[in-house]
């Protein structure tokens, strides 16, 4: 092999530092988000000023940010429960099944990943007032779902893609219900595409802004609302400390989600 | 006593038939084959026997029992898959078990009948591996054992061995019927390749486009074909154009090109019929030098060497080619190409059936 040929495989010295400077400039803000966290101040600064734990203990002590990480646990816990079943069952419904419009049906469950959130928020909105769910804490679980839905249905797709069909023929045949073959080979088969769904759509749920705000009753808030709102009127670093407390937890959910499903593979 | 028993058996989808009315029957401990190419319908066949897919018209019968509208589950056969479909996430031992744990057979029952069934395709010690720690013949022995653990009534395998390797396939082969025999479990087993139909079963069903072209022991699917395609799909055939020249009895003789007659053992057309002619390349005598009385004169126009045989393409009279051919280790293995030869057929082994020879 010649020389000429190994150099062109490797990225030449522009590209990397190219690269290399869009990473940090995507990572700047966290990494203000978190220093800010730690500032003996009452304002936001950076660097910061001296180091303190305050911030943290301030946060975890308020009653309306234990609240709001209350009803965001909730949320994110209740919507990704409901978005597996349903999600499951839709993705192997249009896997083997032959579905009239399965394309069209499938595109429709993926869609709120396309449509911009404002108009999910707004739409939703609309439809609450008009059924009565507005402000409901069940008609927020049902907006989750809608939001958390696709990235179930995208990994249980991928992993049904990849599975042999004659696996569930052959448990039928050995003597097993429709039922029990799908529990017993074609659950265990996919669960690891579905945990890294899962843990996706759970993240997605617990930070999102733009939908849950507009759904929102006066008396609760969930936890990434309140860090917008709290922005708006003013900034402690209190902010910065539960801002890191979210930007930590993301972060052992992402790496758990690698780890355990091959989490790349699936979104 | 009747095994398994196929009444006017017919499936269609949308406009099209795939199994057209087969009818048989398939005695207590009988291993019968399906044979045909892909498409004619004898995969469709073993699916709706399993319960795998839903038959248009027609009853199937597993002893007595009329088992048409029953759920695979409920049927009580065996099936081994071309794929093998093992459980990727269940061990040897688990994917054995499973049949038996749907029947509630539990405890030192379980672990005796799995390892009775590991025993019997002699891999006992491979229990705790997980299927994809086995090399493929293996994983066709695991895929054998599941199926026959829960004493299936009726054992079907769909193409078992296409894809194993030729040595393996023709060990296989005969594991496999020893076991069957062993064991007396009626057998339906489907295959394109003709060497293991012929080779394994008792009874073989030779289908083409969705029909039952013939169903009969090896011996007389070979020697007596029933139809122009059980002719010209069994053994390895030269088939040409043809007319009747002569009819007498059965036989007769067959003209091809402007000159060349040649005896024929079964014709289904009167003299004069176009039809086409299949002769056994098996059964075409093939000798060096000039021919006598009875034999035909030709030369060698290509030669091609596979092993126990070689293959001559011959010219005769008036252009036609005849593939012919010798044993490589015999004095005739090694004509140059525009040698003289002299072949000498078998009327046995030679069929003119009408063009496109298929029962429909």
């Amino acid at each position: 092999m010649s020389a000429t040929t190994e150099k062109a495989d490797k990225p030449g010295l522009a590209v990397t530092t190219v690269a290399l400077l869009v990473v940090v400039f995507l990572q700047i803000p966290v990494v203000v988000v978190v220093l800010a966290a730690f500032s003996t101040t009452s304002y936001l600064t950076i660097p910061p000023q001296g180091w303190t734990l305050q911030w943290f203990a301030k946060v975890l002590s308020d009653p309306t940010y234990l609240s709001a990480i209350r009803m965001s646990l909730i949320l994110a816990f209740g919507s990704t429960a409901i978005s597996l079943v349903l999600g499951t069952a839709a993705a192997y419904a249009l896997f083997r099944k032959a579905i009239p419009g399965s394309e069209a049906i499938t595109s429709f469950l993926m869609a709120p990943l396309i449509l911009p959130a404002v108009v999910i928020g707004v739409a939703l909105l609309q439809y609450f007032s008009m059924t009565g769910l507005r402000g409901s804490l069940f008609g927020l679980l049902m907006a989750h779902v809608i939001i958390t839905v696709p990235y179930i249905v995208r990994s249980a797709l991928a992993s049904l893609s990849g599975l042999d069909l004659a696996v569930e023929e052959a448990a039928r045949v050995l003597g097993a219900s429709g039922f029990e073959a799908f529990r017993l080979v074609t659950l265990p088969l996919i669960a690891p595409g579905l945990v890294a769904g899962a843990l996706f759509a759970f993240i997605t749920s617990l930070d999102n802004v733009p939908v849950t705000i507009f759904l929102i009753s006066a008396s609760q808030t969930t936890l990434p609302v309140l860090i917008f709102s709290s922005v708006e009127m003013g900034v402690d670093p209190s902010v910065a400390a539960i801002s890191t407390l979210l930007i930590v937890a993301t972060g052992i959910i992402l790496l758990i989600a690698e780890r355990r499903a091959g989490f790349h593979r699936f979104v | 006593m009747s095994a398994l028993t196929f009444d006017r058996l017919g499936k269609a989808y949308g406009e099209t038939d795939v199994v057209k009315d087969v009818s048989l029957t398939i005695g207590e401990g009988e291993f019968v084959s399906l044979l045909g190419p892909s498409g004619c319908g004898k995969t469709t066949i073993l699916r709706m026997v399993a319960g795998l897919v839903e038959p248009s018209r027609g009853r199937i019968l597993i002893g007595n029992d009329d088992v048409t509208s029953l759920p695979p589950n409920k049927r009580g056969l065996g099936l081994v898959f071309q794929s093998y479909a093992l459980f990727p996430h269940l061990t040897v031992f688990e994917n054995v078990a499973f049949g038996l744990r749907r029947r509630k057979v539990s405890g030192a029952e379980l672990d005796k009948r799995v390892k009775e069934a590991l025993a019997m395709v002699r891999l006992a010690a491979f229990g705790e591996r997980y299927p994809r720690q086995l090399s493929g013949g293996q994983q066709q022995r695991v895929a054998i054992a599941r199926a026959l653990a829960p004493h299936p009534r009726v054992l079907l395998f769909d193409e078992p061995l296409s894809n194993l390797d030729a040595q393996l396939r023709d060990e296989m082969q005969i594991e496999l019927k020893r076991l069957q025999r062993g064991l007396g479990i009626t057998t339906l087993f489907v295959t394109h390749d003709q060497g293991e139909a012929l080779s394994m079963s008792d009874r073989v069903g030779v289908m083409a486009k969705g029909v039952m072209q013939q169903f009969a022991t090896p011996e007389d699917i070979y020697h007596r074909p029933a139809t122009g395609f059980v002719a010209s799909f069994i053994g390895k055939p030269n088939r040409l154009s043809g007319m009747i020249a002569s009819r007498d009895g059965a036989g007769g003789t067959v003209k091809l090109g402007n000159s060349l007659v040649l005896p024929a053992a079964k014709l289904d057309q009167p003299a004069g019929a176009r039809v086409d002619i299949v002769i056994r390349q098996e059964a075409i005598g093939l000798a060096a030098g000039e021919a006598g009385q009875g034999a035909l004169p030709g030369t060698v126009a290509l030669r091609s060497f596979s092993g126990a045989r070689v293959q001559y393409v011959v010219k005769l009279a008036d252009d036609v080619e005849l593939v012919a051919e010798a044993p490589s280790s015999g004095p005739d293995a090694a004509l140059p190409v525009g040698s003289p030869v002299a072949l000498r057929l078998d009327p046995a082994a030679v069929f003119a059936m009408t063009p496109e020879g298929e029962r429909a």
